[in-house]
């Protein structure tokens, strides 16, 4: 059965859609990821303008990071001061990036920015994370670990507007939060994702929090960023298809609880090793779009 | 005196009819199966019939042109900066039809010649194209206007927007003709322009035009004049879905 998206203007079978939402609401749970970085670029593959496919992901990602803050509040794994701080940042650097989308869109360059930004910030990331969990593998088969500080110091604790964070255990400068929060909302609201894998790894190893609040506050902070994006998307240019988010919707809840049964059978370091391979995957299928010579070198877009 | 006023002026009458009977000469009546179509959310397309009738005679070709509402286009061109491949030009076409598909008897170029089609604006080389903004870049060799109105007509027929030659027109006893009309899930709302044309011995000899409507209907055009007319509005609310859709399955899903 076809169905028309009113936004997205194009007729999509609502098994793909369903299954889509599915696939990747499976390896959200199995991995504990959001998702957006392998929903947004899939749904443009599947023909769904670029415009459409991220701006309809931020309102998706509204969804399924509350329903995943609501369990990690229950454990009392949120900081929210250092969540508000951050979604502060988010919030300004979204907006940018609304804007940033919308003029690189005029200008018809917004597809080679979204592939860009996957393929230096997946890249990245995929690289740390395979490198972080073959160690971890490595060293749990030979006994006897590193010593690890809790966090360190440097020039980042000298800056001002410092501030206590009783939840993460933090007395830092919040001007650091504030900063990380606007460079990932400046990417989510460009590349169509949360950004959790960037906020992340940027909240252990850059704020120094202890990594049982880390996920919570991400997730909380996400829900306020992609929330911002959808609305100024709504707003500024139109592509927010409540028609294709709410069908995503609907496949990504069920998946993600198969996901999160699934993740039970695997150990940490395999999924994080496996997720690293998955990341890396979608950079170089995205590299390879832009070095490899296009079939067709025109291409057209009808702007009603 | 009377006699003669008499016979001036069935001579203008008789003037009259047989010029207005070379105009209309093989006279032909053509009209669709439904000319009001919605996009709903079921919508994939849809297939019309497109029929009427002709004072035709042996050898006489129809020609159906459909056009649908004009829009601009956007064309671009990659070419390789830096290892990869890049938009560096946009073309931005003005007014072209958003679907352009012609049907007909026989294959196009055996009914008239190019002459006669170009003259006749049938063919989307034809039709007037025109870029309107072009942003060329330095120390590239260009191609040419043919090349890009050949690449935007190879684009929009890959989309089945302006395919070559979509489908026959039967025509029945020199009298009766039908075409089947297929339309693409991709088309824009709007009205859309049939024009149907009998060709005798490589010219036209009579035209007659219809219009077909497309509208957005039910629920997939209350979804996009909600996000357009009341756009902050669309936006809430679609937060406030999402937000209910996650809660309800986080309490749903609840591990005991």
């Amino acid at each position: 059965m076809y169905i028309y998206l009113p936004i997205a203007e194009i007729s999509m079978h609502i098994g793909i859609i369903i299954g889509l939402g599915g696939g990747v609401g499976f390896l959200s749970g199995l991995f504990g990821v959001g998702g957006g970085f392998l929903m947004t670029p899939l749904l443009i593959f599947f023909g769904i303008p670029p415009a459409v496919a991220v701006a309809t992901e931020a309102n998706q990602i509204v969804a399924s990071s509350v329903s995943g803050v609501l369990a990690h509040m229950r454990r009392d794994n949120v900081d929210f001061k250092m969540g508000g701080i951050l979604l502060l940042g988010g919030v300004i650097g979204s907006s940018l990036g609304v804007v940033l989308f919308t003029t690189l869109r005029e200008m018809g360059q917004i597809d080679l920015v979204i592939k860009l930004s996957y393929v230096v910030f997946l890249g990245i990331i995929g690289f740390l994370m395979l490198l972080e969990s073959v160690r971890t593998i490595l060293h749990t088969r030979r006994p006897g670990g590193r010593k690890t500080k809790l966090h360190q110091h440097n020039w980042l604790h000298g800056l001002p507007l410092k501030m206590r964070f009783r939840r993460s255990k933090l007395y830092i400068s919040a001007l650091l939060p504030l900063a990380i929060g606007a460079f990932v909302g400046v990417l989510a609201a460009i590349m169509g994702v949360g950004g959790g894998f960037i906020m992340v790894p940027a909240m252990i190893y850059l704020l120094g929090m202890p990594t049982s609040v880390v996920v919570g506050t991400s997730l909380f902070q996400i829900i306020f960023v992609t929330a911002n994006v959808t609305f100024l998307q709504s707003v500024q240019t139109q592509t927010v298809d409540f028609m294709l988010a709410g069908l995503l919707l609907f496949g990504a809840v069920i998946g993600a609880q198969f996901g999160t049964r699934a993740s039970a059978l695997l150990r940490g370091e395999q999924l994080r090793g496996l997720l690293a391979l998955m990341v890396l995957a979608v950079c170089i299928k995205l590299g390879f779009d832009l070095a490899l010579r296009p079939d067709d070198l025109f291409s057209v877009e009808l702007l009603k | 005196m009377i006699r003669a006023r008499q016979f001036i002026l069935s001579f203008i009458l008789l003037l009259g009819m047989t010029s207005l009977a070379a105009a209309n000469s093989g006279r032909l009546v053509a009209d669709l199966s439904k000319s009001n179509i919605a996009i709903t959310s079921g919508f994939h397309g849809t297939d019309l019939l497109l029929f009427g009738a002709v004072d035709g005679a042996v050898g006489d070709d129809i020609l159906v042109v459909i056009s649908g509402p004009p829009t601009d286009i956007a064309q671009r061109r990659k070419a390789n900066r830096a290892g990869i491949w890049i938009n560096v030009e946009t073309n931005i076409w003005q007014k072209a039809p958003s679907l352009y598909t012609i049907l007909a008897t026989s294959p196009i170029n055996k009914i008239a010649s190019p002459e006669t089609l170009a003259s006749l604006a049938i063919g989307t080389n034809n039709i007037g194209l025109e870029i309107a903004a072009k942003t060329p870049v330095a120390g590239q060799s260009k191609p040419t206007a043919i090349e890009f109105i050949a690449a935007l007509q190879a684009n929009m027929a890959s989309i089945d927007l302006w395919p070559d030659q979509n489908g026959n027109v039967t025509l029945t006893e020199n009298a009766l003709f039908r075409a089947e009309v297929k339309l693409p899930p991709n088309i824009l709302s709007g009205t859309y322009n049939v024009r149907v044309l009998q060709f005798r011995n490589g010219v036209a000899i009579s035209e007659d035009i219809t219009n077909l409507y497309i509208k957005k209907g039910g629920l997939s055009a209350g979804i996009y004049n909600f996000a357009h007319n009341y756009s902050a509005l669309y936006g809430i609310f679609a937060i406030l879905f999402a937000v209910a859709a996650g809660w309800l399955a986080a309490v749903a899903f609840r591990r005991k």
